[in-house]
């Protein structure tokens, strides 16, 4: 069934046929519409599920993790403030191996107050543990949101995805939506591996000495490095199943290119624009769309960039003092490649705060990238006028 | 596939996450613990405000379960005539329903009335065998001789009415106006105590024919509620006047089907129910109705809504005025001279007293209706029983000082409500059953009357025949009030308010004024009740434990693993109904 939606509520649907069975959840702007429908969904009853009102997206996190510690499939919603006020709790989620799946909006973050899109929101919780998948539209997003609770449930690691806000958080589109029962043989019942039980309690989160610590890091790191792997077989069955995939990532008429862009989120679409009308031309331009950021895909990315000439990053997203988040990890991950072929990258600042990504700010990357020298400085920023 | 992936764990078995490997049970918490919590079912303010003494919690929790069938045994346990109270009684319990303080009180009238309309298909319970061989008199069928002979007759006695007019029902018929209550409810709830297995006999005035020497030595004992059906004299010059009427007269003419001509000017002397029952029925008659009280409104004994009833259908409230003298024109009463009055210390009743000025004024009048208050009077009563003032004084239990006597009701000067008249007569019937057991051989007074009570207030006839409330266990009779419910559980619900008839037609005649609530509207009245101390196993308790330490047992009831509560006290605190409380008595 085809249904026309903006990106808030595919997030809803999907949580809805993954059959959540707890939401704690605070309304922020641009994800309200999320916590809308889910509660009305809760309340007509097409979705059985604990509806758990909270004060704060702290306290959001905390009853989420709380939740899923029984062993119920748990979900919530955030952006921008609220993401960020739920940090600490991002790390107990992690840490504690709660398969909590989040939606985030991504939302600039203030001052200057801004309710836009840009991804320094998630991108600053980069280090919490969670896994990061960028969505591009809404299709993809309902897809996302239901294989995101296979995958956390698989390697017991909290899952976030991505949409950008307004983008795709208020834009309407045609979004399939999967048969209930195909859902539900492609994401069963969660079967916890640990849960809190009554007569056979134990403590959790409890002091944890220096002689155990780093083994507990280390076994989580090993979760996260199953991560590829293990979306590349969901993703299998879901094309199977559906008809659709779309990779940890996506390299979209890279052969031959001599440039590519890199992109993720809705700027993935504007960009598969401009390569088009290049290709049009004979120009040997293509891009490669960056969905998994963490774990951050080094041996997919090595595969996808490695001989060609120019990479031009475009990064929504600055860490202060550094640069583009996309682009410094990238340039990490491509270092180990031999010389020839390491390409040039460029990393590119743009589109902070929701400002318009067009077609013809693209075009200004191509060309800067064409004729600039890779020295010039490590952030080029596009379209400032300090 | 994904969902098969095993876990990793390293070569140490170290676990993924920070969790003990053994289970926690071997520490055992609640051995730090000096306290803990327990269940006692306290007593809800309602129950103990009720001069009839029904567990209303009791009855309010089984309809909120949709045990309708059991919620009204147990109103009928307690309440013979839940109609007519639903309709008439002043409601103490809603003036102490703690929910008043939150949204509004229960509307427990309304509700009461709504199960007295039930059975719809008026088939009443079987009637209850006669199990014992003593035979009772009771004299009088007001509330509190119906009441009396309707709890004996459950308790096993065969039990007869002497009623000294045609048709039981005593004040509440020839008292109590036809618009607050209709005749058909009154002869229902009649009905139902006659199916218990009493018999009335009427146009039987004790005293006359039989004599009371008679009647006591014919009975095992002998119960009084014939009431008080004197009006009270004035004692001011012109009383004797025509057009002077004591009220009780008029309104027995007018609950009759009488139409007394009133003339245009009605002045009411007093400020009780009778007063208002007058100044309404007048106003019916189409007479203009102005009410002399000699205090203010907030000394007015009667009902509160009766005298807001009153003022909204047009009579006129004349405050500080004392009757002092009667005019006379052409041979009948033309005013009412009152002196003003001014409030001064507290008397006896603890209202203030009014006080003369020495300034008078005068009313005119037409008709003067006086109502002021009413007296007992016994024909031929034996001249070795107590009497005190305008009544026969007895024990808490209705007993006078002959053993075989007992009264209740007006008769016994307490206070003159229905509710209390109902409460009396049951507290007679247990005093009986008490007395008759004793000479029988067949002791039943092992009970003290307070255990029998809801906390202060009055007795309950489940608990004297040893058979508790359901869902009671050892319930303290402590009155939970407002700082002891959690009100954080409760979301605010409004009250519904009772559908009226339109002013005007209130006015043009006698038809029932309150429309009182439809049965959906009754049902969510009854799940608005808080439940005041008493557990509904809403699982609040069980969920904030940090310790995990409650849970639900055999038989449904809260366990407490003691090995495990540490006695933190959040289960008492968030109990939203005060049905936990902490005890330092650990075993």
């Amino acid at each position: 069934m085809k249904k026309v939606m903006v990106g808030n509520h595919a997030v809803a649907w999907g949580a809805q046929l993954a059959r959540v069975e707890v939401i704690a959840a605070y309304p922020i702007t641009p994800q309200t519409q999320v916590v809308e429908k889910l509660s009305e969904m809760c309340a007509v009853g097409s979705l059985p599920a604990r509806f758990i009102k909270v004060e704060s997206e702290h306290s959001a996190m905390a009853a989420c993790i709380g939740a899923s510690a029984t062993g119920a499939r748990t979900f919530t919603a955030s952006s921008s403030h609220g993401l960020v006020y739920m940090h600490e709790m991002l790390h107990w989620a992690a840490g504690g191996r709660h398969p909590v799946v989040m939606a985030d909006v991504n939302r600039a973050l203030g001052p200057g107050w801004n309710i836009w899109t840009d991804q320094n929101d998630s991108l600053s919780q980069r280090d919490t543990g969670w896994v990061q998948l960028y969505c591009e539209t809404n299709q993809e997003v309902l897809d996302t949101t239901i294989q995101a609770f296979r995958l956390a449930e698989a390697i017991d690691l909290p899952v976030m995805l991505m949409l950008d806000g307004f983008y795709l958080s208020h834009t309407a589109e045609a979004v399939d939506i999967p048969d209930q029962e195909m859902v539900d043989r492609f994401l069963p019942r969660r079967v916890a591996r640990r849960t809190l039980d009554v007569n056979d309690p134990h403590a959790f989160g409890a002091l944890v000495r220096p002689d155990s610590y780093m083994e507990m890091r280390w076994l989580q790191q090993e979760a996260m490095r199953q991560v590829p792997r293990v979306l590349e077989s969901i993703e299998a069955d879901w094309m199977r199943m559906f008809g659709r995939s779309y990779g940890a990532v996506e390299s979209y008429r890279a052969e031959d290119a001599e440039l590519l862009l890199v992109t993720s989120g809705t700027v993935t679409s504007t960009a598969r624009f401009v390569v088009d009308q290049r290709r049009a031309k004979g120009e040997r331009i293509g891009l490669v769309k960056v969905k998994m950021f963490r774990p951050f895909p080094t041996e997919l990315l090595r595969a996808a960039l490695a001989g060609v000439d120019k990479v031009a990053v475009l990064d929504r997203n600055i860490s202060p003092g550094h640069g583009g988040i996309f682009a410094e990890e990238l340039r990490a991950a491509l270092y180990d490649l031999p010389a020839e072929d390491r390409p040039l990258i460029y990393g590119y600042v743009l589109g902070l705060g929701g400002r318009d990504i067009t077609p013809a700010v693209i075009d200004e990357v191509i060309e800067r990238t064409r004729q600039g020298a890779p020295s010039e400085r490590e952030d080029l920023w596009v379209g400032v006028n300090p | 596939m994904p969902s098969n992936v095993a876990e990793h764990t390293g070569t140490r078995g170290i676990p993924p996450v920070a969790m003990s490997q053994t289970s926690t049970l071997v520490t055992r918490t609640g051995s730090w613990s000096a306290i803990r919590p327990v269940y006692h079912d306290r007593v809800a303010p309602c129950n103990q405000a009720c001069p009839v003494g029904i567990d209303i919690e009791g009855y309010l929790n089984l309809l909120r379960l949709d045990r309708v069938d059991e919620a009204l045994e147990l109103l009928l346990a307690e309440n013979p005539m839940p109609a007519v109270t639903g309709r008439v009684c002043h409601h103490p319990c809603e003036n102490a329903c703690n929910r008043r303080f939150l949204d509004g009180a229960v509307s427990i009238h309304a509700v009461e009335r709504m199960m007295g309309a039930l059975p719809r298909d008026g088939m009443f319970p079987v009637v209850p065998v006669a199990t014992r061989d003593e035979h009772v008199a009771v004299v009088g069928s007001g509330p509190a001789g119906l009441a009396c002979a309707y709890h004996l007759a459950r308790l096993g006695y065969r039990v007869t009415v002497f009623e000294a007019a045609a048709q039981a029902g005593g004040m509440l018929r020839l008292g109590i106006p036809e618009y607050r209550l209709p005749r058909a409810v009154l002869d229902r709830d009649i009905e139902r105590i006659q199916a218990q297995g009493v018999t009335i006999r009427y146009g039987a005035r004790v005293g006359v024919d039989p004599g009371w020497r008679q009647l006591m030595s014919k009975f095992g004992a002998v119960c009084v509620a014939t009431g008080a059906h004197t009006s009270r004299a004035l004692g001011v010059k012109g009383e004797d006047l025509p057009g002077v009427t004591p009220g009780l007269a008029f309104l027995r003419d007018v609950n009759a089907g009488k139409r007394p001509d009133l003339g245009r000017k009605v002045v009411v002397v007093g400020g009780g129910n009778t007063a208002m029952d007058c100044a309404r029925s007048a106003l019916r008659l189409g007479a203009s109705v102005t009410v002399a009280y000699r205090r203010t409104r907030d000394e007015m004994p009667a009902i509160d809504e009766e005298i807001d009833e009153a003022e909204h259908e047009g009579a006129e409230l004349t405050f500080l005025a004392n009757p002092v003298e009667f005019e006379r024109t052409n041979g009948r009463v033309s005013g009412v001279v009152c002196e003003r009055m001014a409030l001064g210390e507290p008397d006896a009743s603890g209202r203030r007293r009014p006080m003369p000025t020495g300034q008078c004024f005068t009313i005119a009048a037409d008709t003067v209706l006086t109502a002021i208050g009413e007296l007992s009077y016994l024909d031929g009563f034996p001249e070795d029983v107590t009497r005190e003032g305008a009544g026969l004084p007895v024990d808490a239990l209705g007993q006078t000082n002959r053993a075989a006597l007992f009264a209740g009701g007006d008769v016994t000067d307490l206070e003159r409500t229905v509710a209390d008249a109902l409460g009396a007569g049951k507290r007679a019937a247990v005093g009986i059953d008490r007395h008759l057991r004793a000479i029988a051989g067949d002791g039943h007074d092992g009970q003290d009357t307070d255990a029998l009570r809801f906390g202060r207030g009055n007795i309950s006839a489940l608990r004297w025949m040893g058979r508790d409330p359901i869902g009671r266990v050892a319930p303290l009779n402590e009155v939970v009030g407002i700082d002891d419910l959690n009100l954080h559980h409760f979301a605010a619900v409004p009250r519904h308010a009772d559908a009226h008839l339109e002013s005007a037609l209130k006015r043009a005649g006698f038809d029932e004024v309150n429309a009182g609530l439809t049965s959906a509207q009754a049902i969510a009245e009854a799940r608005r009740c808080l439940n005041c101390g008493v557990c509904t196993q809403c699982d609040v308790c069980l969920i904030f434990c940090p310790d995990a330490a409650i849970t639900h047992g055999a038989d449904g009831a809260y366990e407490v693993a003691l090995d495990y509560c540490k006695g933190c006290g959040i289960c008492v605190a968030e109990c939203p109904r005060g049905a936990l409380t902490m005890t330092r008595d650990r075993p």
